[in-house]
This record gives structure tokens, sequence and C-alpha cells, in this order.
């Protein structure tokens, strides 16, 4: 989703929060306050001014500084040339420019050494290093992009300190993350981002991180309602100790999949959770043959497919649901149909032998279009001109169509509007009673709990968890993921039956949302919320975005036109409200 | 793929008015694609008429001159049409990689190559043409398709880029050619009598004459029938074919092509070879016309794989693209010759040529984004009309 | 397969369409040929790439050219190559200086040989002379002219060996072709006759196909300064535009001697800097040939067959400019006329490996 009404506002001298999922916005909208990206509508205030930001050299004129996620240092030079490199004029590049990183250093705690070798230092002092650039360049408000991602308990730790000794020196910290405990423990205040809009503040003092967490994954959507289970004792796939190493970007080898061994029975959905980047890729990139394994077995109904390549795998029976569809899903250049060909071009109806069978596979085409709803004007169009969600059920249709023993599902309703969501929840759960196994990866948790039959935590490539969707909830999940609990998860019943309230309410909008006029009142609902936690004229605000509107032009051949997102997904609403696909908001994670 | 922009007969989702939006849609890209390459063209000749006149000279008159001579007189026509036989093969071999993002600079030492031991095999033997002609086709190819392999199996095995090595291939060439083109080896020892100071291979039989078509204007390479093969199967392959689309899919987007399937690293390698076979052919209408050749001397023409890839550039790397690209630059080579003779510097045909070439990569990419995005509007219309429609009969009913 | 097919049907009737294009418009030959008669002679010229202005071949030849301009009233026409033409490119450069009228046409570089072979036997009217190569097959209406650029060389040979002090020097031919192994395979033998314990470093800037070697001065440069380094003090720079840099490099040193080639280049101006170490050149007189060529054909007696300019018709020789020889005149002049009277024999290439 593109951003749209989102209001924050950051008091000065405060770490504060941002909190949302992977995809909901919270890039973009950094992005925004840093000057990469334009808003269409809203206004920045600092100080009670209002300013405009083109470039991010503006953003730095007026005191922002941003650490981004990937470090952007050049490893051949030292610390100091780092840090005066493109701010020469500053403080010259000799005596003065290292005094006054001694300075810094030392005021806020940093402990650089200037004239260290950048390829020497670990990824904590890297990072420290950003930091340090940044305020060298005078900022007084940071931003700090998944700062925790990179680092492991212990440098968390340290850099929480230093977030609290600038602080205490007056800077402003704006601090992004989806870890619920890093944030309860250093944030100030809380802001939740889900979906492109702030769905509400929340103070860390009060808020419990079950309550976050339900801000955050959006408990009051629709989640998937249960039923009656399906699952056989016929084994579909039988994953072995997959193990796979591979070596970073510092020349570093780490294990990111560490004897995996898992096994999905016919009709079984298998629920994978896990915070990004814990291996959940690799597992699904290993079962589909996308990546070389140095241990296991792949087992699909009795056929052993370790040796096997991605299209014999895929003629085998699996069918493919990836991450990220603009890289691993769609030929995006090219009309719907031969993206229906796609992954399947030695299957039916697509080609005879050798040949190709366009008419056929049109033909086939406009079947998935009819049966899974994707809202396109005709079948040559490109896939780039549909919305996220309409390419989603392009996809899913494709793989349903093969008759796929084994779906593997990587966020499936990710960046998908919430009709659509429904369509595809739908769809799993049909070809789920007629037998299909699934895998399915999410960091939706409810999506998770509610689709799945059994699922699994992965943790620094371990699977180390694992829980009964119905008795578990979700912030029993989120702690486990990050690894603060093993073995079997089993929630208290008192939380339990809470959830169960929660998931009613849920249920009710379910319904609502498969109508489409309710999701335009939904979309006010948020809206609403959105103005009432709006905090009421803060005299200190330090940064303030007031209904800030977006389209995220960064991605232009993934973005969707406005007009066709209004038209499907909020009749009604204000036309001006733009939209785009949320995987640009993916994209810029 | 910009050929296949007409609609499909098979469209009957939305019935007559939606299908006549589609045409539209089609017209403007194709309209779109077209007028790239004519916006390019018309800039370079302004560019040219601009340098002609400031040097005193009047580019109507010097336009007029390549005009009549290339497409006026028989012989002029005969030229082109046999200079664009062999722009249009280089085109299509380097084409052949574009199409799946492989940069094959590395035509020019390929056919090279291909044409040495091409010459030097058809020299060797003496056989029936039947035999003789496909044994020198099929030398050039394997020779071309072994030579663009080393490109191929780098980049599979230890990731080198397929630009550095095919470049570094091309300077090999050369010193191979160098080494093997001296008399001993590839050049009989005793020469043909008299001084002359050029070397080359053994003359090859007069079996070996490819058939050429009598014209008023001299022979016409009977070669350019098979380069009208060469296109039409280029085309086939890609479209129709699983091998094509998984190319086509590759070139796209290698990661997707390689989740839905495709064995990327096998796919470089065999498509690499392909285009340095088809590269190997690039020689063979001047080797096996006993017009210019049958043999491979110090002088062969070198630099056709290097303008292949304008050709091939200019033509956006569809058959039918290349064939006008390719008669294109037949005509400003072959024409030339025209100029200088009437004393008009001879250099503004590669002026135009460097002009073009320019100016159509920045148009094609120009015209890319608007018409992808112009296209993402429509469908964005189309489809908000559809749903004020559908809303409006809701209201009604 | 609709679509494809109606693709190739356009692709073929296309191509099929301008073939029979080609065999409805006129031809561009001028029928009016076979001209010459009267005054007004038409000379054509097709130089080798460079052209005009090369400072080395093909300017003698355009030398030549000029000065049978200004004896003679004719009108003359030129054209040159573009590197990495094919063979059809020459053939159709020849055509249309015949097809304008020209005649005679002279193709400048052994790299015309197939192409005015073609011509000719195409336009039997029409004479043509090519220089630098000849070839059995070639029709009567070709006249070759040629040099022995080994004779000049065993001269300058053997002026090599009477200047050296350290018993040592360097050949650099441009590119390793046989017309450049006749500059070293006479070299060599002069230095021979001198001395036999003189040794001779060979250097050969690029082979061919790569004619480079002929046009690129830092090539030379290196190449000189590499037989500089190794203690050779005269050096014979065969290389054509790459010369120029050896004789740069040479003339940084103190004592080193280089000897230039085709035409005097003491007297270019563009060297006039390092004329002082210029010993001599073997001037190879194109222009000469050039001239004499369009004068038999003025007198209505035309040259024919294989014409071979040599030390005894002063197609080939030393050059004096400087005095640098004028000490071992003697010696010079000994050997000429040992050469002039067929007792010195040279090898045309030189010793094998």
């Amino acid at each position: 989703m593109a951003n749209h009404d989102i209001n924050l506002t950051v008091r000065t001298g405060t770490v504060h929060a941002l909190m949302g999922e992977n995809g909901a916005g919270k890039s973009t909208l950094m992005k925004i306050l840093y000057g990469m990206q334009k808003p269409d509508e809203g206004t920045i205030t600092i100080n009670g001014e209002q300013v405009e930001f083109a470039t991010p050299g503006d953003a730095i004129t007026r005191g922002i500084g941003m650490v981004h996620q990937h470090f952007m240092l050049a490893d051949n030079l030292t610390v100091l040339e780092n840090v005066v490199l493109g701010s020469e004029k500053l403080y010259g590049i000799g005596a003065r420019a290292k005094a006054k990183i001694k300075e810094i250093s030392d005021q806020y705690g940093l402990g650089v050494r200037p004239d260290a070798l950048v390829e020497d230092l670990g990824v904590a002092d890297r990072q420290r290093v950003e930091i340090l650039k940044v305020l060298y360049r005078g900022a007084r408000i940071l931003i700090l992009d998944e700062p925790t991602a990179v680092l492991v308990p212990q440098e968390v730790d340290a850099l929480f300190d230093n977030l609290r000794d600038l602080k205490s020196e007056g800077v402003t910290v704006i601090f992004i993350s989806h870890k619920l405990h890093e944030v309860l423990s250093v944030a100030d205040a809380i802001s939740v981002i889900r979906r492109g809009t702030t769905v509400g503040d929340a103070d860390p003092g009060s808020v419990t991180a079950r309550e976050l967490a339900e801000l955050m994954v959006g408990s009051e959507l629709p989640s998937p309602e249960s039923r009656e289970s399906t699952v056989t004792d016929v084994e579909m796939l039988k994953v072995e100790g997959l193990r796979i190493a591979k070596a970073d970007a510092e020349g570093i080898e780490r294990v990111v999949l560490d004897d995996v061994s898992l096994t999905i029975r016919k009709g079984e959905i298998l629920g994978v959770a896990g915070v990004e980047g814990n291996g959940q890729a690799e597992l699904v990139e290993a079962i589909m043959g996308m990546l070389p394994l140095d241990a296991g077995t792949v087992v699909l109904d009795g056929q052993d497919l370790t040796g096997k390549l991605t299209r014999a795998r895929r003629e085998a029976g699996i069918g493919y649901v990836p991450e990220d569809r603009h890289r691993h899903g769609l030929l995006l250049e090219a009309p719907l149909w031969e993206n229906r060909i796609l992954g399947h071009v030695t299957e039916t109806p697509n080609s005879k032998g050798f040949v190709l069978d366009p008419a056929a596979a049109r033909r086939d085409t406009e079947r998935i279009v009819r049966e899974y709803d994707v809202r396109t004007p005709g079948i040559e169009v490109t896939a780039a001109s549909l919305s996220g969600g309409n390419q989603q059920k392009l996809i899913v249709g494709r793989e349903m169509s093969h008759n796929p023993k084994l779906l593997i599902a990587a966020h499936p309703t990710r960046g998908v509007d919430v009709g659509a969501q429904a369509q595809i929840w739908g769809q799993i759960r049909a070809a789920q009673q007629e037998g299909l196994a699934v895998l399915l990866i999410s960091a939706d948790l409810d999506e998770l709990i509610g689709l799945s039959d059994t699922i699994r935590v992965i943790y620094r490539g371990r699977l180390v968890a694992d829980a009964d969707p119905a008795t578990v909830t979700a912030e029993d999940l989120g702690t486990a993921m990050t690894g603060a609990a093993a073995g079997r998860i089993e929630s208290a019943d008192e939380a339990l039956a809470e959830a169960a309230v929660v998931a009613e309410a849920a249920a009710v909008v379910e319904d609502a949302a498969a109508a489409e006029a309710a999701v335009a009142a939904e979309g006010a609902a948020v809206t609403e919320a959105a103005a009432v936690t709006e905090d009421a004229g803060t005299a200190e605000a330090a940064v303030a975005a007031e209904g800030a509107a977006v389209t995220e032009g960064a991605a232009a051949t993934a973005a969707v036109t406005e007009d066709a997102v209004v038209a499907e997904d909020v009749p009604g609403e204000d036309a001006t409200t733009t939209d785009t696909a949320g995987d640009d908001a993916q994209a810029g994670e | 793929m910009t050929t296949s922009t007409e609609p499909s007969p098979g469209l009957g989702l939305g019935g007559a008015p939606r299908r006549g939006r589609f045409q539209r849609i089609d017209r403007e890209r194709l309209l779109l694609a077209i007028a790239a390459p004519v916006l390019a063209v018309v800039i370079a000749f302004a560019i040219s008429s601009l340098l002609l006149a400031i040097s005193g000279k009047d580019p109507f008159q010097a336009f007029s001159l390549m005009g009549n001579y290339g497409l006026g007189t028989s012989d002029g026509q005969v030229a082109v049409l046999n200079k664009a036989t062999t722009y249009y093969i280089a085109g299509v071999a380097v084409a052949f990689g574009f199409r799946m993002n492989l940069f094959n600079i590395g035509a020019d030492g390929q056919y090279r190559l291909a044409a040495l031991f091409a010459a030097f095999v058809g020299g060797a033997v003496n056989l029936p043409s039947f035999i003789e002609i496909p044994l020198v086709l099929i030398t050039a190819m394997l020779v071309g398709g072994l030579w663009a392999a080393i490109a191929g199996v780098l980049k599979v095995t230890r990731g080198v880029s397929e630009v550095i090595s095919t470049i570094m291939l091309n300077a090999i060439t050369t010193g191979v050619i160098g080494l093997l083109l001296v008399p001993g080896r590839f050049v009989p020892s005793v020469g043909g009598g008299g001084s002359s100071n050029s070397v080359q291979t053994k003359m090859m039989a007069p079996s070996s004459d490819f058939f050429t078509l009598n014209t008023q204007g001299g022979q016409l390479y009977g070669f350019i029938i098979v380069a009208v093969l060469i296109g039409v199967l280029f085309q086939l392959v890609l479209s129709r074919t699983r091998f094509g689309f998984d190319l086509r899919a590759t070139g796209r987007s290698e990661e997707a092509a390689g989740a839905s399937g495709v064995n990327v690293k096998r796919m470089v390698l065999t498509s690499m070879c392909i285009s340095g076979a088809l590269a190997g052919l690039i020689g063979m209408p001047d080797l096996l016309s006993a017009d210019t050749g049958h043999y491979f001397g110090q002088s062969f023409q070198a630099g056709v794989g290097f303008t292949g890839i304008a050709i091939a550039l200019l033509g956006r790397n569809t058959p039918v693209g290349i064939a006008f690209a390719a008669l294109l630059w037949a005509f400003l080579d072959a024409t030339n010759g025209q100029l200088s003779t009437n004393n008009y510097p001879p250099e503004i045909a590669n002026v135009m040529q460097g002009t073009i070439v320019i100016c159509v990569v920045v148009a094609y990419e120009l015209v890319r984004r608007f018409g992808l995005k112009r296209q993402q509007q429509k469908v964005g219309a189309q489809l908000a009309a559809q749903a004020a429609a559908a809303a409006k009969k809701e209201v009604a009913a | 397969m609709r679509r494809s097919v109606k693709l190739a049907a356009v692709v073929l009737s296309g191509s099929l369409g301008i073939a029979s294009l080609a065999a409805c418009g006129a031809k561009s030959t001028s029928t009016s040929s076979s001209a010459a008669g009267g005054s007004g002679l038409k000379v054509g010229m097709a130089y080798d790439v460079g052209g005009r202005g090369d400072q080395g071949f093909n300017d003698s030849a355009a030398a030549g050219l000029d000065k049978a301009k200004s004896q003679f009233n004719i009108t003359t026409n030129e054209a040159e190559a573009k590197p990495g033409e094919s063979d059809s490119d020459k053939q159709s450069r020849l055509e249309q200086l015949v097809n304008a009228g020209y005649n005679p046409v002279i193709a400048v570089g052994f790299v015309y040989q197939s192409a005015v072979e073609k011509v000719a036997k195409e336009h039997p009217n029409t004479k043509f002379a090519i220089i630098d190569s000849d070839s059995p097959t070639q029709p009567s209406n070709v006249t070759s002219l040629e040099f022995t650029e080994q004779q000049s060389s065993y001269l300058a040979g053997i002026a090599a060996a009477l200047k050296t002090q350290k018993k040592q020097v360097g050949f650099i031919g441009g590119v390793q072709s046989e017309l450049i192994k006749k500059f070293e395979a006479g070299y060599r033998a002069g230095v021979a006759s001198v001395d036999p314990n003189i040794k001779v470093d060979v250097t050969y800037l690029t082979t061919p196909p790569d004619f480079t070697g002929f046009s690129d001065p830092a090539k030379g440069k290196s190449a000189a300064q590499g037989q500089l380094d190794k203690g050779d003090d005269v050096i014979y720079a065969a290389a054509g535009a790459s010369g120029t840099g050896a004789i740069q490099a040479v003339a940084a040193k103190q004592g080193a001697w280089v000897i230039g080639v085709d035409s005097d280049q003491a007297k270019q101006t563009a060297l006039s800097a390092y004329k002082n170490s210029i010993l001599t050149s073997a001037v190879k007189n194109v222009d000469t040939a050039v001239f004499s060529y369009i004068q038999s054909v003025k007198n209505g007696t035309p040259e024919t067959g294989v014409q071979r300019f040599d030390l005894k018709s002063g197609g080939v020789g030393l050059a004096t400019t400087g005095g640098h020889i004028d000490d071992i005149k003697a010696k010079l002049d000994a050997a000429t006329q040992q050469i002039v009277s067929g007792a010195t024999q040279i090898p045309t290439a030189p010793p094998a490996g």
C-alpha cells in the first residue's frame, strides 16, 4: 500500500519508535522525511516551521539524518575519510575534522576511532560510524532504519545505551523496528503503521507487547476462520536435515539453514513463523531447488527430489507463490498470458512437445482471470499494469491450475488488498480440502494462526519451536520468534479466550470485507482512528507529518495506476486518496 | 516482445467495445515502436546536414548522390542488398544473445575465426557442392559456437562477465589468426607464384560456389535467402518454442526465470553457443561467393560483429526490425563511396551511423517508459469505467 | 502459427521485392566509357587505409600523382579505403572510378590484388596498376608496380653495420607480413656482409591481420626503447607511421642512430626535430613509379606486366640528407655496384626461425 493519511508527531529529545510489519509503509514514510521521495499531499513541520524537502540534502540542512539499514561506507577508507566524505566543507579533511569526530564520539559515548579502516570494523562499530557520520553533519533528528536487524543481543543493548546518551544530549531519535521487546525497552513513544497509514500511538509505559502486536498485525482485520481439520496421515512433503551455509558480504560463512526437518501431510497447512531473515526464504528456495543444499533431503509424495532441478520439482507437483512476486513470480513487462506460461512451460495447456501453444495458453489465461477474479481489461496487458492484489490472484490461479501436490505460499497476502486477501485464503482452503499440502510462510501471525494446522517457528535457521494454532496466541508466538521460547508453546487459557473474542470480532469484519462496499467503510474507520490518536498540537513538536498521502515513484514499473486501485479497493472514497501496490513499500524495506 | 502487439483474435473477455479500446492501445504501441527509430534517423540526417552545411557542402546534393546510387541504380541496389545480407546475419547473431540479456560483443572474433577455419577446411577438400557447402557452413558454425562457448563457460563457472571475456576473445582471435595464417600452416607454403604480398588460405574449389542471383546490377548473394530463413527461424524459435520462451523469460528477469524452473546456467551456455554459431555464418556470404572470395586473407573484412551490435540495437532485436536496420546500414556503407568520389567527406556516413545508434538507444528507453506508464493509466481508467458502470447498474436495479 | 507465417511472408516478399527491384533500376555504368582519347587523361587512384596525408606509402603515391597532374593535362579522382571493409567494397570503389570514366586506375597497396583482378577482367578496356603486388592470374590490362625493398634494406644494413659501436643493431617491422619480411631479409644480409658477428635484434609490432603496427607510433616508440635498452645503437624502423615513434625514442638517446623508411624521413617537417639522429632512410620511390606509369600511359606506350623499380632504376635507394653517411659512401657505392651488376644476390625472406 502506498502511504495515506499518516500522522506522526515526535517530541524533541525522545526516542520515538515507529512500528509496523514489513511492507507496512515505514520505509516509505522515512524516505519522505529524509527527502528521498516527495509526498503527494500533506506537510512536514519541524519546530513549528513547515518545510519541504526536494532532496536528502535539504533534509540534512534541516538537521535530519538517516542511518540506513544497509551501511553506506567505503570499506577501503578510514573512519575519518568516510565521515568527511561529501562534507569536506564543514571541518576540512584534516586535524580539525579528526578533532570534531573525537569530540562527537566522546560526547555521545560512541567510542569511534577515526583512523581505523572501516573494513577492519565489526557490524556494530560500522553502525556507530554511520551514526557519527550523521551527527557530524549537524543532525539533531536521527532516523534509524531497523538498526537492530544486523546486531546480536549484546550489541543491541550497547546501541540502546548510545541512543539514551543521544537522547540526554537533546537529540531526537526516530527508531524503526518491528521487534516488540526492543521497542518497549528503548522507546519513549510508539507509533504503529499498518497498510500505509498510522493506526495508533502507544505509551510504552502502559502498553503491553500483546497490544502492540495487535496494533501491528491488525487483529481487527479479517482473520481466517477456524474450520474442520482436513489433515490426513499421508505424508506429502518430507524434508530432512536441510543445511545451507552462505558467505555473507563480509565473507564470513553463516549457516542460514541448520538441520531443518519437517513433514507436511496431505490436506495439511504447515505455517512457518519467524522474524524476517531467519531462514524462511532459504527454506523455500531449498525446497524449490533454487539454492544448492549442503546437506539434507527433499522428498515429495515418495519421490526423492533432492538432486532435481527446479523445473523437475515443479513438474513433480510443487506450486510456488513466491515471497517477492515481482522478482520471482512474474515477468512484469510481458502480457498476462505469457505470465500464465511462466513456470509451467512444459505442461499442458501451455505447450505440446517442444512447441508452445499460445492459443491454449491464452484461453486458459482467460479462464484464470474469470475464475480467480483477476481484475483486468484483458490478457494482453502487461503484468506490471495490474494492482498487487490482482497480480497475486493471477499467480495463485496459475499455480493452482496445475493440480499441485504441494503449494509453497510465501507471504501470499502481503501487499494485497483486503478483498483479494479473503479470496486467496478461500482458494488455499478449498484446495486444501481436496488434499493439497501447503507450506505457508507468513509474517502475519493472524494469518498463520487462522490458516495453519500446525505452526513451526524458525529462528536463526533452525526450527526452534512448534505450536498448535488452536492453543497459541499471537503474543506467545511472537515471543518464540525472538528466540526467547523453544519447544512446544501453549498459551494460557485466559489469553486464549481473550484472543478468541478478538477473532470473533474479526470474523464479523471479514464477512463484511467479502462485500466490497464494506471495504470503504473499514478504510474510513481507520482514518478516523488515526485522527483520534493524532497528538493534538504539541508545541514542542520536532517532526510532524500530517495527512501525508504518498505515491511510490521509485519502482515505477511496479506501480499501479492510482485510478485502478481506487476503483477497485475503495470505491466511493475521496478520489484524491492515492495508493500504490504494497510491494513498492516492500521493495523499500 | 514488441512485435506481438497485435491483438489476439481469441480475446473475448469483454465483447466488442472493450476490444476496440484494445486495438487502440496496440496501434498506439506500434506507433510508438516505430516512432523511436524514425526519430533517430531524422535527427541523424539533421545533424549530418548541419555538418555538411558547416563544411560548405550542399547536404541535399550529398544525400541525393547517396540515394541515387543506393536506390536508383541496379548495381547500387545489389551492393546494398549484398552488404545487408552480411549485416543481417550479424544483427541476428548478436540479437539472439541480447534477447536473454547476454551481450555477445565477441561476434567479431567468432566470425573471423570461423571464416578462417571454414576457408581452410573448404580449401583442403574438393567435394561436390552439396557436400562441400554444408561442410564449410557447419565448420563455420561449429568454430563460431565453440569460440563463443569459452565466454559462456567462463560466465557460468567463474562468473566472468561475458562482455569482458568476449572483448578479450576478440583480441585473442586476431592473435590466433596471425598465428595460423602463415605459410606452412593455413597458407600453402608454395604460394600461387607471383610476388603478391598478401597471404591467404588455399582457394576453395569452384564447387563451393553458393548460388547467386544474376541481376542487371551484378551478382546478388544467394545467401540472402539463407539470411531470410535465419530470420524466420529466429522468430519461430523465440515465439513458438519452449526454449524460446525460457530464453525470453531469462532475458526479462533472470530471477523469475530461475524460480520458474529455467536452468539459467545451461541457458547462458546454450544461447552463447547459438549466438556464436550464427556469428560463424557472418563471413559465409563473402567466402562462398566466387565474386569476392573462396579464400581467407589478411584483408578479410573485419568489424562486422560490431556493426551487428549496432544493427541489433537499432532493430530492437526483432527479425523484422533487424532487417530494416541492416538495409539502412548497408545503404549508408555502400553509398558513402559515392561521396568520396564526388569530393564530399565520406565520414558523413559514419557520423550518421553513430548518431543513429545514440539517438535510438535514448529514444527506445524513453518510449518504453512512456508506453508502460500509458498502459498502466489506460488499464486503470478502463477498470474505473467498468466499476462505475457496474455501480450505476446496481443503483438502477 | 498464424502470426509467424505472416511475418515470414512479409520478410520474404519484402526481400524478394527489393531483389526484383534491383533488376529494374538502370545500372550506374556510364556506357560512354573508353574515353581517354585526346588531351584529358583521367587518372583514378584508390588508396589503402590512411589515404592521402598518411605521411608514408599513400602519401608517396599521391606525390607521384600530383607531379603528373602538374606536368600533364590530366584530371584525377581519389578514393580511400575504410578500416575493416570487405573485398566487395574495394571492388565497388574501383568500379565507381571505372564507371566515372577514369582510365588508368591505380590501386595503392597489395590489399587491392583480388579486387583489381576481378574488376580488370570485367573492364578490359580500362588500364589498371597495382602497387606492391602481382599474381599470375591477373589479366593483361593490369600492371604491377613493385619495388626491390630488399636492396635498399641491404644498403641500410651495411650502413648500420658500419656505424654501430656496440656491434648490436635493431630492426623494427611494423607488421610481420611478407612485405616487411623482405625488408628484414635485406637488412640482415647487409649487416652480415660487413661483419657476421654483429647481432641483429628483430621486433615486429603486430602480426596480421592486425595491421595497427603500421599506424601506432606508441608501439614503435616502446619497441625502439626496448632495443635501445638492450644495447642496440642503430635501429632500422620499417614500420610506416609507427616509425615516427621509434625515431623519437632513438633521438632521445645520445649516440644512437635510426634509419627511416619509404621516404626521406629526415626531410619530413614533422620529424625535423630529430633529423640529426636519422642516419639515412631506405627510400622506396612510389611517387617515381606512379609518375612513370602515368607518363607511359600518357605517351601511349603503357608499361605492362610487372614493373620492378630497383636500385638500378632509382626506384629504391638510400637518402643522403644530413650527410651522415658521407664517410662510408665509398663502401655503399661498391655494394650498390655489386647489386646492380648482379654479383650480390639478396634473399627476399629472412632465415626461418
